[in-house]
């Protein structure tokens, strides 16, 4: 008979509930005390979990701080002297908010002190003990507010609430960045940028797969909270606007780690998010980058700041600690977790879906986070990259679009590939090439110089999409060309446009140059598009 | 709304809109495109060459079916010369192979292909009726994909070919690549995306159809009015597995590029060096002959488990422990016939095929 009593049910077809523990109640460190929580079928009590994290913590963070601090033998500690100042990214969630506290106790405030005989504290062992020096000179919170991106979310500002959340430990500086700054020259100058862009702003046509560029024409509103939501508004699909808003931070925050003489970028992802990160990364095309997500080593591209010692490292010191064990670090220790806020259509998206699937699958199967990050650990990518993406600035590999073109014919008569496709039978006549409305023939094309993923986050469509396609139809040039983040313009300018004027494709293409179009030239090429007064 | 111009030609009127694109194209230009893309991924991957006797996995199902058309009419239209076989396994699942068997016997006669039938029952002396009778519903995907694998090699050594095509869809791989990587077989997601695998005593193994989605290769079976059995197994399928389709349908619906992005995806990262050097090295099946991981192949195990009233042995560690401890396996036990590769068996090895009519 089934469990439920009821003997007509088969027994067979009936699923034995699993424990949600191994063996007993009791700690699996300590044996002694009985286990205040499970993490994957091992039971732990509250003291013992502490020391665990921590200990878990300091394991992923600490090789990566210098070379010495590397090595296995002896105490680790004493050898701790980052580079330069270190940098957190720090969003008021969960895994950040647990990650600040960690720095904190183990690293800023961590020193011990004892009484003299006059009754003040010192450090133990001295001021000068190697153990009480600072391993980082400076350290810094940055948090990035993202209310600009949603305007019709009615998102709230919530930098005020970081702010007090960080300023709740002693030693860190409070950095406040938005969104938007990614399309402001002005903070492209603060980081070391080059402040020429606002004359000669480049934007791109994501109406069209070959995303021409031409020169952007400034309206009314050119503010860099417009050029954002331009940006984003003009973008294919939910998935394409999440992982360009997750782009753009991560990118904001490189450059403020270089403009704070940083040597480290801390952020609090979470076993879980990378997890999420790493399968989300794969099914948008990310995988010749998948060791990067786990951890990257980032050379800034502003010229005449290349060398090792600006260097960059991104660590995520919480990639052993699952959501689990980060909730209930915050909970015993008291922590507020300022949160972040819902937005509609999120969950749509790749990165939506794959949340919702990776903590679904980790309810009945609890080993998946690890396993998802364990495994893309052993991967490489297959072939040396040839140059950076302007937009992400992650490796690129070479032939993305011979690969593309092969194996989906989107034309027969193809610019971006040297590929010929003979025409099929029922076509008599040779098809003429695409005519581009809104450009000359001499526009430049940003699709060679982007990685796989960014390209495919630019023109990959969907029927779910954003209302680009059907919006745009009637729109004139003005309304179609979309703007670019500042160190993709930067990049541009810097590295393809002589000073005569013309660009060149610096991946080894054809010359190509730029002309800007007059206002009878745009009405020519629109003509077709416009119906009589 | 009036009716569109095809995207790709501009002459005919859209027909459908392709879900690999989303593009809106004629007929014409669908079955063009989708030929050239086929065609593409063989000559991209130099396949074949000419005078090679190709089998083509056949199941009946769309996979299949279609691609025993696609490959009859490239061979033709590019002059591949090759041999072409259909290549059919029978698992011995009642109500479930038998009508697509049918469709493969259609298929024989419409190609005018030669045709191979090959049961589980004649290789192994197993259906996979009487082992789900002996181990349950439970794990019996595992029996079924070991032994269906052999099979083919079998099959296809006794027809004398140098190369087996399956009908393995971008779908298929996609997941593929995803289930790896969630369940932690290195080993496989180092060659899931590889177009053409061969062991050193194995028939080079080919798909084709890598970069197909599912939904052209439908939509490809309707317009050309191919007809094929579209049967789900009766018996359970792999839990696990299924998780994992759900989760792609929806990433596509999200975005229809996520399919070929985790290919390509799959293709740009490979198995780093050191990790290489800890898996196993290739062997012999002492047994039967196969290529295996252990001393004896996977299908020998499971033979071994089903005859001596074991069949959980070569599923979990317990049950292979309780298995040794009940001694050698006897004398008269009924194993695979030795594995000949078809370089081993000669060039002029029997082929014992039925022959259109």
């Amino acid at each position: 008979m089934s469990s439920c009593g009821n003997p007509a049910v088969e027994a067979e077809a009936l699923m034995s509930r699993r424990l949600k523990f191994d063996k007993s109640r009791s700690c699996v460190k300590c044996k002694t005390n009985v286990g205040n929580i499970v993490i994957r079928h091992a039971v732990y009590c509250k003291d013992c979990f502490t020391p665990l994290q921590t200990t878990k913590f300091k394991r992923s963070l600490e090789p990566s701080i210098n070379p010495a601090s590397a090595s296995t033998s002896g105490p680790r500690r004493t050898k701790l002297k980052a580079t330069g100042n270190l940098l957190i990214g720090f969003s008021g969630g969960l895994g950040s908010t647990v990650l600040l506290d960690l720095v904190s106790r183990c690293y800023i405030s961590s020193n011990e002190t004892v009484e003299n005989v006059d009754g003040n504290s010192k450090p133990r062992g001295g001021t000068k003990h190697p153990r009480n020096q600072s391993v980082w000179m400076e350290a810094r919170a940055c948090y990035v507010e993202m209310c600009g991106a949603f305007p019709e979310s009615g998102m709230r500002d919530r930098t005020d609430e970081v702010r007090k959340a960080v300023e709740r430990y002693n030693g860190f500086e409070f950095v406040s960045l938005r969104i938007e700054d990614a399309f402001d020259s002005r903070w492209w100058a603060s980081v070391g940028g080059r402040d020429q862009i606002r004359e000669r702003d480049l934007g791109v046509d994501l109406s069209d797969e070959e995303l021409l560029l031409s020169s952007l024409q400034h309206s009314s509103d050119s503010s860099p909270l417009a050029a954002l939501q331009k940006y984003l508004s003009s973008l294919p699909t939910t998935t394409a606007t999440q992982s360009s808003l997750t782009a753009l931070t991560r990118l904001l925050l490189l450059y403020t780690a270089l403009a704070t003489s940083s040597s480290h970028l801390l952020l609090g992802t979470t076993l879980t998010g990378l997890s999420i990160g790493l399968i989300s990364g794969v099914a948008m095309g990310g995988g010749f980058v998948v060791r990067e997500e786990a951890g990257e080593e980032w050379e800034p591209r502003i010229s005449g700041l290349a060398g090792e010692e600006r260097r960059i490292k991104v660590v995520r010191p919480l990639q052993d600690m699952g959501m689990k064990e980060c909730a209930a670090w915050v909970w015993w220790n008291g922590l507020e977790v300022v949160g972040k806020e819902n937005v509609v259509g999120v969950k749509q998206g790749i990165g939506g879906l794959t949340k919702d699937f990776i903590v679904g699958l980790e309810r009945d199967y609890p080993s998946t986070v690890s396993t998802i990050a364990r495994t893309c650990a052993k991967l490489a990518p297959k072939d040396a990259a040839v140059e950076r993406c302007v937009m992400c600035e992650r490796p690129a590999q070479r032939g993305v679009q011979d690969w593309k073109a092969r194996i989906s014919i989107r034309s027969f008569n193809s610019p971006e590939s040297e590929m010929s496709i003979p025409l099929p039978p029922h076509i008599q006549s040779a098809i003429p090439p695409p005519s581009h409305p809104h450009h000359s023939s001499f526009s430049p094309s940003l699709t060679p110089l982007l990685c796989y993923g960014c390209h495919t986050t630019l023109t990959s469509r969907s029927s779910r999409g954003t209302a680009l396609q059907s919006k745009n139809l009637s729109k004139s040039l003005t309304d179609v060309i979309a703007p670019l983040p500042v160190w993709v313009s930067s990049r541009l300018l810097d590295s393809v446009v002589n000073p005569g004027g013309e660009m060149r494709d610096d991946l080894g293409g054809d010359a190509w140059q730029s002309k800007k179009m007059d206002v009878k030239e745009m009405r020519d090429a629109v003509k077709d598009f416009l119906l009589e007064d | 709304m009036p009716p569109r111009n095809c995207a790709l030609c501009a002459n005919a009127r859209a027909m459908l809109k392709r879900p690999k694109t989303g593009q809106q194209i004629c007929r014409g230009c669908f079955f063009y495109v989708f030929e050239t893309e086929v065609h593409n991924t063989i000559t991209e991957a130099k396949l074949f060459k000419p005078g090679d006797k190709v089998a083509i996995g056949a199941s009946g199902g769309k996979d299949s079916t279609v691609l025993a058309h696609v490959m009859k009419t490239l061979n033709e239209r590019y002059q591949y010369g090759l041999d072409l076989f259909l290549l059919s396994i029978d698992e011995g699942i009642t109500g479930y192979r038998d009508d697509s068997l049918e469709t493969v016997k259609r298929n024989q006669q419409q190609y005018d292909i030669p045709l191979k039938i090959l049961s589980y029952d004649e290789l192994y002396g197993w259906t996979m009726d009487a082992i789900v009778s002996q181990v349950g519903k439970k794990n019996n995907c595992t029996f079924c994909g070991v032994f269906r694998r052999q099979a083919l090699d079998r099959g296809a050594a006794t027809l004398g070919v140098d190369h087996i095509v399956t009908g393995h869809n971008a779908d298929d791989i996609a997941e593929t690549v995803l289930m790896n990587i969630m369940r932690g077989d290195i080993a496989r997601l180092g060659r899931c995306t590889l177009i053409c695998t061969q062991g050193e005593d194995t028939i080079k193994r080919s798909k084709p159809f890598k970069y197909a989605y599912e939904k052209e290769i439908v939509m490809y079976a309707y317009f050309k009015k191919l007809d094929y059995f579209s049967t789900e197994c009766i018996y359970s399928p792999d839990a696990y597995r299924g998780h994992a389709r759900v989760f792609l349908k929806d990433l596509e619906a999200a975005r229809p590029s996520a399919i070929i992005d985790i290919i390509h995806s799959g293709e740009a990262f490979e198995v780093r060096e050191e990790v290489k050097a800890t898996q196993k090295v290739q062997q012999t099946c002492q047994r039967c002959g196969y290529m295996s991981s252990n001393e004896l192949c996977k299908a020998c195990t499971l033979l071994e488990g089903l005859e001596r009233g074991m069949a959980n042995s070569a599923i979990t560690d317990r049950a292979r422990k309780k298995l040794d401890a009940e001694g050698p396996a006897p004398d008269n036990l009924r194993t695979i016939p030795f594995y000949r590769a078809p370089s081993a068996a000669g060039p002029n090895a029997s082929i014992a095929v039925e022959a259109p009519s």
